[in-house]
């Protein structure tokens, strides 16, 4: 299996020698920075994300956990214009700054979820808001997750409280080819586009195993076996090819315009690097078999998520540059789950590879910290030398390499976004509360505030009348 | 309630032979009594032949093995209010599941027991996670086709197991019976709550009916139940007051719907979920209702539980109600051992920390009458040795006793790590390519 040079963010790989941007219409336009066919539609529904720091913030004295693999003793955190301005002993506080007293307090980067689905699978479950999957087809590669996301779902307020800033909206793992997910900010916003991350790249879920075939071979379809699912997949990367080769030979020679075809963007985005595959994938042969069908179609593979098995096959992992997002200790709920081991997330660190923590879950979400807490003690007790500094960067840094967003944020480094958790002790601690959760700079909860506590419009008067939820 | 007792026969009928004590002695840890010695900085304990015979400061006797808790944290082992161990392997493998049958051919009268495996792979993992006893109760689906299709809303009687692992390894049966009122209620009784609570209400009174007249009711000459007889039967030690009923009830409203049904039969409650318990809380105390939650789950996940919030176990212990905490409903029977995360959590949100132990040990054995929670003269010797604070998850169980008898906390899971710890290119069961 060759190394793909590509990976992490966009790609700005030049496929022709005269670069043609898509527009929504069709037309042909030169772009300037010869960017490769956008077949991603990264202007459609665009981001109108627009949170600003309304004042610098000076975090002092603080244990800093900065997600790059150091804990940094009594260090000063100030954030300033929405980034990490600086990080060191003694800053001056600027004018009209926001002073924290971190004694005693632990500095982490926000926490990134890149397994949700808040908004698509909202609170309270009802039959009306089961959005998360298009399950009419195994390919609905054409479906965004964006457009099920109901913003007023309460659990994004719970999820803050509990130190998540970034989330990745992910389609259901009916479909072989789910949809696209979408990456977003965890601020309250009135449409999706209030909350999309600016210039995240879009996902692709894809979903291995048992789910593709029970749903479709449970209603006599295809696929219903794995080697349907993998037949389905190949299938389709095959006419993806074809799509993305004739509005290249389009481009380059003039002549018919190729029809638009939105489940082929999808599929052409991933394979012009546009968009990220994130596999919903268990069990390690489905992985291995997974990478080499990236292999085939030239394209990369991101994250296999719920990796059970990614002990397994940690060194392929590794050696193919695809991250494992995994639970610290669900089990059992399939036979693809069944292989469970505890230290499925330091074996697979261990092995060089990207390992994280994911939720799946509006509970678990709230509680990242003690579920990377979980996974750091079965790392030790299988006899690694795991540090919070060490597992701090599953739940940040590489949930942001995941996401292609690592180079924005997922670390507390000087110029990246400041998205910030200030921590009432050890975050790896069960007692340990997130105290003040920032983002971009601003400071959007606040244990000791009630006016800094984001309630959803669902949660007006909705049990007493006078008041919020809670 | 039909208690057995079966732990330790053959190791007692051996060591009678040999006219010795076997004996146990855990000296020097920090230990939590969850009893009238309370917690105590360092402490010895003394198991004699599967009991505890005396906790101490300082104990200055010989014992046939001897446990070096200095450093450590010892409890009384944990207690799952709720589980299906025993019952469920693989919860989507039908085949591997024992705990539900759809239909309404019985309802109070299904009976798990001759189904309990306790070679379950999930009996070694979660008695690793400090375990040592658990009430297993059956369930009804309530989504997919089997909520359409089953119009009862008893799910069956229940026992409690130890985790020993061993063929007679069941502690009590009909430890109580499980009713399901509130929203899966509804959904099970035809679409309304109200519904749910008729059937409820129509059983209890049918096995009034039955008990006062039996012998006509069995030789014909009596109208016909709703209910089948075996069904009646069952609820018979429920409407003596002897085994609780245990009801689903999450609203606040529902939860005072139950207590209100539970004053009319004189039946003994337990509630079930109890998320918005909180509202109620007085009202649960003064009708000493007890109730298991799921502590973590703060997520209004229906608008039964619109008030669920993450001191729902501190208000109601506040509130002189008695707690019990599950794992969490995510996982709920695979990893019910999590009980003790989900208790740290509530400790994080108000909960006294004595408090929190008993929710996951003491206050469950008070509850379903079952032996073990304490460690005092003459208790159960299921204890747990800690690496550190049972509620912090990075603490684990380094001892772990059943009947006074150490456990093994080898586990699938750690037979699994232990064979692709390093994996690599020529790794006997990597994957090679």
């Amino acid at each position: 299996m060759q190394l793909h040079s590509r990976f992490f963010g966009r790609s700005i790989a030049v496929l022709l020698s005269t670069s043609i941007l898509l527009s929504a219409c069709g037309e042909k336009r030169v772009d300037s920075e010869q960017r490769s066919l956008d077949f991603a539609r990264l202007d459609a529904f665009p981001s109108t994300y627009s949170l600003t720091q309304s004042r610098p913030v000076l975090i002092q004295g603080a244990t800093l956990l900065t997600g790059t693999g150091e804990q940094r003793e009594s260090a000063d955190l100030l954030l300033e214009n929405g980034k990490i301005k600086e990080i060191g002993k003694d800053l001056k506080a600027p004018a009209d700054a926001l002073v924290i007293d971190g004694k005693g307090k632990w500095v982490t980067p926000g926490i990134i979820d890149v397994h949700s689905h808040l908004g698509d699978y909202p609170a309270p479950e009802i039959e009306s808001t089961q959005d998360g999957n298009e399950m009419t087809s195994p390919n609905t590669a054409e479906v965004w997750s964006e457009h099920s996301v109901w913003t007023q779902d309460p659990q994004f307020p719970l999820a803050l409280a509990g130190g998540v800033t970034t989330l990745q909206i992910l389609p259901g793992s009916a479909n072989l080819f789910g949809g696209r997910s979408v990456t977003l900010k965890n601020v309250p916003g009135r449409s999706v586009q209030d909350m999309k991350f600016p210039g995240a790249p879009y996902g692709l879920k894809m979903a291995c195993g048992e789910n593709p075939k029970r749903v479709y071979g449970g209603k006599g379809n295809a696929p219903s076996t794995r080697m349907g699912n993998v037949a389905g997949y190949r299938s389709a990367w095959i006419q993806a090819s074809k799509y993305k080769q004739e509005w290249e030979e389009y481009v380059e020679n003039g002549g018919d315009e190729p029809e638009r075809d939105l489940q082929m963007e999808t599929l052409a985005g991933v394979l012009n690097g546009d968009i990220l595959v994130h596999n919903h994938c268990y069990r390690g042969e489905e992985m291995a078999v997974m990478m080499d069908i990236a292999d085939e179609f030239d394209f990369q593979i991101s994250t296999f998520h719920h990796a059970v098995e990614a002990y397994k096959v940690a060194d392929l992992l590794a050696e193919n540059n695809v991250c494992a997002a995994m639970w610290a200790d669900w089990w059992g709920f399939k036979h693809e789950a069944f292989d469970m081991t505890e230290a499925n997330i330091a074996i697979v660190d261990q092995a060089k590879a990207c390992a994280m923590i994911h939720s799946d879950s509006g509970v678990s979400a709230q509680h990242l910290n003690e579920e990377v807490a979980k996974a750091m003690t079965a790392g030790r007790r299988a006899g690694f030398d795991i540090q919070p500094k060490d597992a701090v960067v599953w739940m940040s840094l590489n949930p942001a390499k995941a996401l292609g967003i690592a180079d924005q944020t997922g670390s507390l480094e000087k110029g990246k976004m400041a998205d910030v958790v200030v921590w009432s002790g050890n975050p790896f601690s069960v007692y340990t509360h997130a105290d003040q959760v920032f983002i971009d700079g601003e400071l959007m909860f606040d244990r000791a505030d009630k006016n800094r506590q984001p309630r959803s419009d669902f949660e007006l008067g909705i049990l007493e009348a006078e008041g919020e939820r809670l | 309630m039909k208690k057995i007792a079966v732990y330790c026969t053959l190791a007692l009928g051996l060591m009678a032979a040999a006219g010795q004590a076997n004996t146990v002695l855990i000296k020097g840890g920090k230990v939590h009594t969850l009893a009238g010695q309370g917690s105590l900085d360092s402490a010895d304990v003394l198991i004699v032949d599967g009991k505890v015979q005396q906790v101490a400061a300082s104990l200055d006797v010989s014992a046939d093995q001897v446990i070096n808790a200095q450093g450590k944290v010892v409890t009384p082992g944990v207690i799952a209010p709720i589980s299906e161990l025993g019952l469920v392997e693989i919860s989507a493998a039908s085949a591997t599941n024992d705990h539900m049958v759809t239909g309404d051919s019985i309802g109070s009268a299904f009976n798990p027991v001759p189904a309990y495996n306790p070679k379950s792979t999930l009996i070694p993992f979660n008695r690793a996670g400090g375990v040592t006893s658990a009430v297993v109760f059956p369930g009804i689906s309530t989504w997919d086709s089997g909520a359409v299709e089953a119009q009862r809303v008893f799910a069956g009687r229940s026992f409690a197991i130890k985790l020993s692992g061993k063929f007679d390894s069941f502690e009590a049966k009909d430890v109580a019976q499980k009713a399901y009122l509130g929203e899966p209620g509804s959904q099970l009784a035809g679409g309304s709550r109200a519904n749910a609570y008729a059937k409820v209400e129509n059983a209890l009174r049918e096995a009034q009916e039955y008990r006062d007249n039996r012998a006509a009711i069995r030789r014909g000459q009596w109208r016909d139940m709703d209910y089948r007889l075996a069904d009646l039967e069952a609820l018979q030690s429920v409407i003596k007051g002897q085994e609780p009923l245990m009801v689903t009830a999450d609203r606040a409203s529902d939860i005072l719907s139950v207590i209100e049904l539970g004053k009319a039969f004189r039946v003994k409650l337990v509630i079930l979920g109890a998320a918005e318990g909180w509202m109620v809380a007085d009202t649960l105390a003064q009708a000493r209702v007890p109730v298991v939650i799921d502590a973590i789950n703060n997520v209004p996940g229906s608008f039964s539980s619109l008030g669920a919030r993450l001191d729902n176990a501190a208000l109601l212990t506040k509130a002189g109600v008695k707690v019990a905490i599950s794992g969490p409903g995510y996982a709920s029977t695979h990893n019910v051992y999590l009980s003790r995360q989900s208790a740290g959590n509530a400790v994080a949100n108000g909960l006294p920390y004595e408090e929190a132990l008993k929710s996951i040990s003491s206050n469950v054995a008070e509850i379903f009458s079952l032996s073990g929670g304490t460690l005092e003269p003459g208790a159960v010797a299921d204890i747990v040795v800690w690496s550190g604070d049972p509620l912090e998850v990075t603490s684990y169980p380094e001892q772990v006793l059943i009947d006074g008898e150490r456990q093994s906390l080898t586990t699938r899971s750690t037979r699994l790590r232990d064979r692709h710890l390093k994996p690599t290119k020529g790794h006997d069961f990597g994957y090679k390519r």
